[in-house]
């Protein structure tokens, strides 16, 4: 006999966004409508057809991991995501120990970029002095070869370095479908805690493409805003003005366990992590297809798998990048998939206050949920002005709502097709 | 009951070979890929062994003209593979078969995992010309750099690119994943693939892991980290110095034994499990006890509901360095104690493909149960005392029984076992 499938929980939210280096700070400046988007100030981007980004701001990694050893070993990134799930496993009040660490999992959406900028401009120098590589370079005493940075650049170098902090020994994964990672990565979590694998994840995302190469690939694209006089309504999903999205950077974790232990060990329970869908839109690397075909599936997944009717849910955090193929092609799958319910639904994207946190995207806009769920709030849908009648869905417009969210859905829709739909529901709601 | 998993389909691509037959019958024949890299001059490297895939014509792994220009090296070895194995499973015919509404339930239905890597550093050289015109000057290089960089740069180096191009060739639409996880993605791509049709949210899958590592960049900090071998990847062997990297991938069709038959398909052989833990040491460190690799095979004896006596055969990781094996074997012992079944590894035959590493030696793994056979280590001259007594052989091996556990280690101390079956058992 199966066992009855387990139910899971969140207990734990940690955030660094470009709207708050922790999950109160950024779901305060979410509800508020507060723009994290900028002129890039990091590096000089003066001479880049885009100037503009989300940047995670102020943020000291010292503050939060007291270990300078460690943060040498991590990138940007990395230290985005060891703030983030220090943050979401003190929240959850519960962290391995020696006794429970082969029964935590890890899963983490992980960004594409293992190099840092400074170092592949040193390499050039040294190695491509011409533009071009000469391998023989590479062997000479000019080279930095340093053991550190070569670790660092590896494409699990996040998992191994927050395994290792946290002291996880169980099942571990690190996914990477675009846009889609951290929503893929969540999925994967509740699949490993559903079939017995561990009974505790950290699972999340973290990315960093806000340097000269990352940019530059966007703008090769032509993918991003250039609104550069004005970065703070330059994501605007859904307007009918919308002309790209903003890139941004960060990490989201979540502390994910099963109900009946989160309920005995008296944790807080943010929501139920309920329903996952995953398809494939199979049309181009770029773009989702008009009508909704892929996406819907994903989301029709997501909501059979949660047991959740559309009639029973009030909330949608849309992938909504500010691109008009993909706000389009969502609203056709939220018509689809919500039938007469459309008009009811809050939909909102809150890229439009924090940008696009590629890899990292799906765990924050996840973490977005569940609050939204725990204060009863549907964030703003910032930067809306003009309706653009093919995204004709509920948009929270103007400023945030309060409501009560019986059940909410995040949508991450990646580059190269791949869909990931998340379901979560209201602890009040769960009988 | 829930119908058993199995497999129908297999594909691999490496320098032993670009069919799953002339691979194994490299390894029978003890033939090794192994050879001196020629992907550049690396006449003056102190280590400058690799398993490359050369004599193929990129056309041949890949028809498609204009898909090359979206794609990489690594992504093209993927589809490949990924290609073999869906046309050995007969699924494309089966599914032209169908009614359009039966047609398009089967595409939702049908699910893509890959395990993706393909190196580093390589990618992004693509901007030296343009760091080099800027001369350290970022905002000249802003101004500039779309002069000399191809515009489809990111989508082509996306690690997620076999996922999309499968997906739409086959119309395979269903539950996805793109594992990213060093040495292990490719069997955990296997491992997922399972998990997604146990759980009823997929009806089959193909699994796909591929890697094109050989890098200049990546090498020399190996070397330099003393891991690659001088002369030969000898797995288990008392002078062994290292491992030698191959590119390549492997492939795989799952779905349930009851469509299968039903279809009339040819079953190569029946899914029973995984385990998948990390030692949680970092990078680079891996426990001398071989705990992750022991926690890994007991993981994965649970979800497979084998006992250990019930395995015949192990493919071992066995990547030729002093410390992995070493502490592999530790972990073997660790579970079987003086009851180790017959253990081979294949590294010595195509190189160690990262990413593809777990997903091949499955592929092989299948192919020795199908034929009876535990292939023999050649390149074994003297088990390791520290390792002795262990079950490697320099001449072939009878399986003990009809189940095959298979072992993949990767950075991050991440170690992974997957058990099959020969089917019928």
């Amino acid at each position: 006999m199966m066992n009855p499938r387990p139910r899971i929980a969140i207990t734990g939210i940690g955030l660094v966004t470009p709207v708050g280096n922790d999950a109160r700070t950024t779901w305060a400046n979410l509800q508020a409508g507060h723009s994290g988007l900028d002129t890039i100030r990091h590096f000089d981007a003066s001479g880049f057809p885009v100037r503009i980004g989300a940047a995670v701001k102020n943020f000291d990694a010292a503050a939060v991991i007291k270990n300078p050893k460690l943060l040498n070993h991590a990138t940007r990134s990395h230290r985005f995501a060891l703030a983030a799930a220090e943050e979401a496993l003190a929240d959850a009040g519960i962290r391995p120990e020696n006794s429970t660490a082969e029964r935590w999992g890890f899963s983490v959406g992980a960004g594409m970029m293992g190099v840092d900028y400074r170092e592949l401009e040193a390499v050039q120098k040294i190695c491509a002095a011409d533009g071009e590589v000469h391998p023989e370079k590479f062997l000479t005493a000019d080279f930095p070869a340093d053991p550190v940075a070569f670790s660092r650049s590896q494409t699990n170098a996040g998992l191994a370095l927050l395994t290792r902090h946290f002291g996880i020994r169980g099942y571990a994964t690190a996914v990477h479908t675009a846009c889609a990672s951290g929503g893929q990565a969540l999925g994967t979590a509740l699949k490993v805690l559903r079939r017995g694998h561990a009974d505790f994840m950290l699972a999340g995302g973290f990315d960093s493409m806000l340097n000269p190469i990352g940019l530059s690939a966007f703008c090769l694209l032509g993918a991003l805003s250039a609104d550069n006089e004005t970065p703070a309504r330059a994501s605007r999903p859904f307007d009918a003005t919308r002309n790209g999205f903003v890139l941004g950077e960060g990490a989201g974790f979540l502390v994910l366990e099963k109900w009946d232990a989160a309920v005995k060990r008296g944790a807080k329970i943010y929501a139920e992590f309920a329903g996952d869908g995953n398809s494939l839109s199979c049309y181009r690397i770029t773009d989702s297809p008009p009508d909704g075909d892929g996406p819907i599936q994903a989301m029709r997944q997501a909501l059979a798998d949660a047991g959740v009717a559309p009639e029973e849910l009030d909330y949608v955090n849309a992938h909504g990048t500010s691109t008009l193929m993909n706000d389009r092609s969502e609203c056709a799958a939220l018509r689809a998939v919500l039938g007469n319910q459309v008009a009811r639904v809050a939909v909102s994207s809150t890229k439009s206050c924090m940008g696009h946190l590629i890899a990292a995207a799906g765990a924050v806009e996840a973490a977005i949920c569940a609050l939204a769920i725990r204060d009863g709030m549907a964030p703003v849908n910032a930067n809306f002005s003009q309706p653009d009648p093919a995204c004709d869905v509920n948009l929270v417009r103007g400023k945030s709502q309060p409501q009560k969210i019986r059940a909410a859905l995040s949508n991450s829709l990646g580059f190269g097709g791949s869909n990931s739909c998340l379901v979560f529901r209201n602890p009040e709601e769960v009988r | 009951m829930n119908s058993p998993i199995v497999f129908t389909g297999l594909g691999a691509v490496c320098g032993a070979g670009k069919t799953v037959e002339e691979i194994f019958e490299a390894i029978i024949g003890g033939r090794s890929a192994i050879k001196e890299i020629s992907a550049w001059d690396a006449s003056c490297w102190p280590r400058r062994l690799a398993a490359e895939i050369t004599g193929v014509d990129n056309r041949t792994l890949v028809e498609d003209r204009k898909l090359h220009k979206m794609i990489s090296k690594t992504d093209m070895f993927g589809l490949y593979a990924a290609n073999t194995a869906l046309q050995q499973s007969g699924l494309a015919a089966h599914r032209a078969s169908l009614d359009t509404a039966t047609a398009v339930q089967f595409s939702d239905r049908s699910g893509i995992f890959a395990g993706s890597g393909g190196g580093n550093y390589s990618c992004n050289y693509d901007f030296f010309p343009a760091l080099a015109a800027a001369a350290g000057d970022l905002k000249k290089f802003g101004g500039q750099f779309s002069e000399s960089v191809n515009p489809m740069w990111l989508l082509r180096n996306l690690p997620n690119n076999v996922l999309c191009h499968v997906g739409i060739r086959h119309n395979f639409k269903g539950a996805n994943a793109c594992i990213t996880n060093h040495c292990v993605s490719g069997a955990l791509a296997v491992a997922e693939a399972a998990a997604v049709i146990g759980a009823g949210e997929a009806d089959r899958a193909v699994a796909v892991g591929h890697d094109a590592p050989l890098e200049p960049e990546s090498l020399q900090h190996f070397q330099r980290l003393d891991l690659l071998a001088a002369q030969m990847l000898r797995p288990f062997d008392r002078d062994r110095d290292g491992t030698v990297f191959g590119e390549g991938a492997a492939a795989l069709v799952l779905e349930k034994a009851t469509d299968a038959q039903a279809r009339g398909a040819k079953i190569l052989g029946e899914w029973l499990g995984s385990g998948c833990v990390t030692e949680a040491t970092g990078v680079l460190k891996i426990r001398p006890d071989g705990d992750g690799v022991s926690r890994a095979i007991e993981m994965a004896l649970v979800d497979a509901g084998v006992s250990r006596n019930e395995i015949g055969l192990i493919v071992a990781h066995g990547n030729g360095t002093r410390a992995s094996d070493v502490s592999e074997a530790a972990g073997i012992r660790h579970v079987f104690g003086d009851k180790i079944p017959p253990v081979t590894g294949f590294k010595w035959a195509y190189g160690h493909l990262i990413a593809a590493s777990g997903i091949i030696d499955l592929v092989f793994a299948l192919t020795a149960l199908q034929r009876k056979i535990v292939p023999a280590i050649p390149v074994l001259d003297l088990i390791d005392p520290e390792i002795a007594p262990f079950p490697v052989s320099q001449t072939a091996q009878i399986p003990r029984g009809d189940c095959a556990l298979v072992v993949c280690r990767g950075f991050g101390g991440m170690n992974v076992a997957l058990i099959v079956r020969a089917f019928p058992a």
